[in-house]
């Protein structure tokens, strides 16, 4: 089946004008399939840390929104042991008018700023709660083990 | 090499227009008058070493106290009165300074006065600072006391005011009570060259000033001469410019894309310096020869336009680098000003003669011109696209919210029951129907548009046929 237009357009763009602090380059085999990947966030416990992700368009994007999931271990409260990610906009919030490098960013922006009020359903989300510092300080000690450059 | 030669070898070798040079900051003779100055403030005993280590003892002082006191300066430079609301200065004194320039400017601005004013205790004749080693302190004293005697101005700031002679500036004692302190005396120097100096740079200024004003109104028209070309070039209404509204919209967008003066992405969104302006003005040379398009044009006229285009921007360039190079030379003729002089004159530069932006204020004015006047004479397809499909928006509906999207998103959306319009959320595409075709925007599609219309029509027509036979549909078509 021919690419559609809009993800043509896409790439093309990811490619071009790159959004700072994030790559995502499709496999040459599959050009729905991205390989993605997101610096911490500076003065965040992500900082220093280099995140790798996948990111797949399905066939009837942008009706549905893009499936992502983190490749790399992180300690954070909306994202699981699976790397699943807990964020709206991928989810019910979706719209067609938003895109890969939008979806991107606000993965990027979660990073910056994590939600232990709406978590997906993970231990994490409870000792962000009761200890800030600590938890923190793992995701720190995380970022060090598995998301080194 | 120095930069005075430099900036002599710059202008006179990038091609700069005559009167572009001969407005330039006259960087040489500015030098002359700091020579001269220092010569006058070295005859009165303050070479820079000594005003230098003075400054030097305060700022000292105020780092170890860690406190900045203003107050504890043991000598003052008043390039204008400005803050304070004080009366220009009369004429009596214009004179005297021997300009009449900076008057000239179209800007009132009031000629310079700058003044050297030394504190000393009303009493011991001590010098007011802090920290001084004995010999300046003495050297300063003796200076105090010469002064006294010599034509050196001495007046005390108290409501007697002795010595207001006539040849005294007389500044108003109300405006100057901020600066005054109690049990103080304020010791002026006199000074000619230093008047002399800010008077010419101002002047020069104000004259770079004039002298953008003139290129800015010359190049607007010249942007709106060419607009019009092009658009009569590109008509619509004629068959014939079919082609040559593509060849246009082309070499429009990979301007466009070229980010020459200013950036317009995430990773650089700021004004380009006259040398990245170029390197990327380069770029768009050479992608608009690579696309083979100046080969497209069979007429001279699109060519000559063309070259006009490509001109203009030159001269953008052009105007970018020549106020670079004249605002460098004005910081560093300051920057000698105060190396020679130990004045400290820069961070108190007045406002009313900082560098008129010469620069960046013309390609920002010129490059909106571009983009009003002439780049918008011909749509460019991103901004008839669908959010959607990103396709060209055919045929157009407008949902209540005001929002279009292209007819074939439009029903991709209502089958799949996704009835918030995607950019405001607003539950308008539920409830459209024929109604809201956009009967005028698809007319103007399709004047500016044919070929691009031609080909989502077909594609929408194919897509529909999909929808009613399954994918089977799109492989008879392809055998056929």
């Amino acid at each position: 089946m021919a690419l559609p237009k809009r993800i043509i357009k896409e790439t093309e763009r990811l490619m071009n004008e790159p959004v700072p602090g994030i790559s995502a380059v499709p496999h040459e085999d599959n050009l729905r399939y991205f390989d993605v990947t997101i610096d911490g966030p500076s003065q965040s416990p992500y900082e220093g840390g280099l995140f790798k992700l996948e990111l797949f368009l399905p066939d009837d994007y942008p009706m549905t929104p893009p499936k992502i999931r983190f490749l790399t271990k992180i300690y954070h409260p909306n994202i699981d042991r699976l790397g699943r990610i807990c964020l709206d906009v991928l989810k019910s919030n979706w719209s067609p008018a938003l895109q890969i490098r939008t979806i991107l960013l606000s993965i990027q922006a979660l990073l910056g700023a994590p939600n232990p009020d709406d978590p997906l359903a993970n231990d994490v989300a409870q000792k962000w709660k009761e200890d800030q510092n600590a938890a923190i300080e793992t995701a720190r000690q995380w970022t060090q083990e598995h998301a080194k450059p | 090499m120095k930069f005075g030669q430099t900036f002599k070898e710059a202008l006179k070798t990038e091609g700069f227009p005559p009167d572009w040079v001969e407005s330039a900051i006259s960087y040489s003779q500015l030098k002359k008058c700091i020579n001269r100055l220092t010569s006058e403030l070295a005859q009165v005993g303050l070479d820079p070493q000594t005003l230098g280590s003075l400054l030097k003892k305060v700022e000292d002082y105020n780092k170890a106290t860690e406190n900045d006191d203003v107050e504890s300066r043991p000598f003052e430079y008043l390039l204008n009165d400005d803050d304070s609301e004080e009366e220009p200065i009369d004429g009596n004194d214009n004179a005297a300074n021997g300009t009449t320039a900076s008057n000239g400017s179209s800007k009132k601005k009031r000629p310079f006065h700058p003044k050297l004013l030394f504190y000393v205790d009303e009493k011991t004749g001590d010098l007011h600072s802090a920290g001084l080693d004995e010999k300046t302190k003495r050297k300063l004293q003796m200076f105090a006391v010469q002064t006294g005697l010599s034509d050196i101005r001495v007046h005390e700031e108290s409501p007697r005011e002795s010595i207001a002679s006539t040849d005294l500036p007389s500044p108003p004692i109300n405006g100057h009570i901020s600066k005054r302190r109690p049990g103080y005396r304020t010791v002026e120097v006199p000074l000619t060259s230093d008047s002399e100096f800010f008077s010419m740079l101002a002047s020069e200024l104000s004259g770079l000033e004039r002298l953008q004003e003139r290129e800015e109104k010359r190049m607007h028209d010249e942007i709106a001469n060419l607009g019009m070309q092009v658009a009569k070039l590109t008509n619509p209404d004629r068959r014939a410019n079919r082609k040559l509204i593509a060849v246009w919209r082309q070499i429009f967008q990979i301007y466009l894309e070229s980010d020459i003066f200013f950036g317009t992405t995430e990773s650089d969104h700021s004004e380009h310096d006259a040398a990245k302006a170029a390197e990327r003005f380069q770029l768009f040379s050479q992608r608009i020869a690579e696309a083979g398009l100046v080969e497209k044009f069979k007429k001279p006229e699109n060519l000559k336009a063309l070259n006009t285009f490509m001109h203009i921007n030159q001269e953008i360039l052009q105007s970018l680098r020549f106020g670079e190079i004249n605002q460098t030379a004005m910081n560093k003729i300051l920057k000698k000003f105060d190396k020679q002089t130990a004045l400290d004159v820069k961070a108190t530069f007045p406002k009313q003669i900082a560098y008129p932006d010469f620069s960046t204020h013309l390609a920002k004015q010129v490059c909106r011109t571009i983009s009003t006047d002439l780049i918008c004479t011909i749509p460019q397809l991103d901004d008839y696209s669908c959010p959607m499909c990103m396709d060209l928006q055919w045929r157009p509906v407008r949902l209540r919210c005001n929002h279009v999207f292209c007819i074939r998103c439009l029903i991709v959306m209502q089958t799949n029951k996704q009835h918030l319009c995607p950019l405001c959320r607003e539950k308008t595409v539920i409830d459209a129907c024929s109604d809201n075709l956009d009967i005028e925007l698809a007319a103007y599609l399709k004047k500016w548009f044919p070929d691009e219309v031609k080909a989502k029509q077909k594609y929408n027509e194919l897509m529909a046929g999909v929808d009613e036979y399954g994918e089977v549909y799109k492989e008879k078509c392809s055998v056929m």
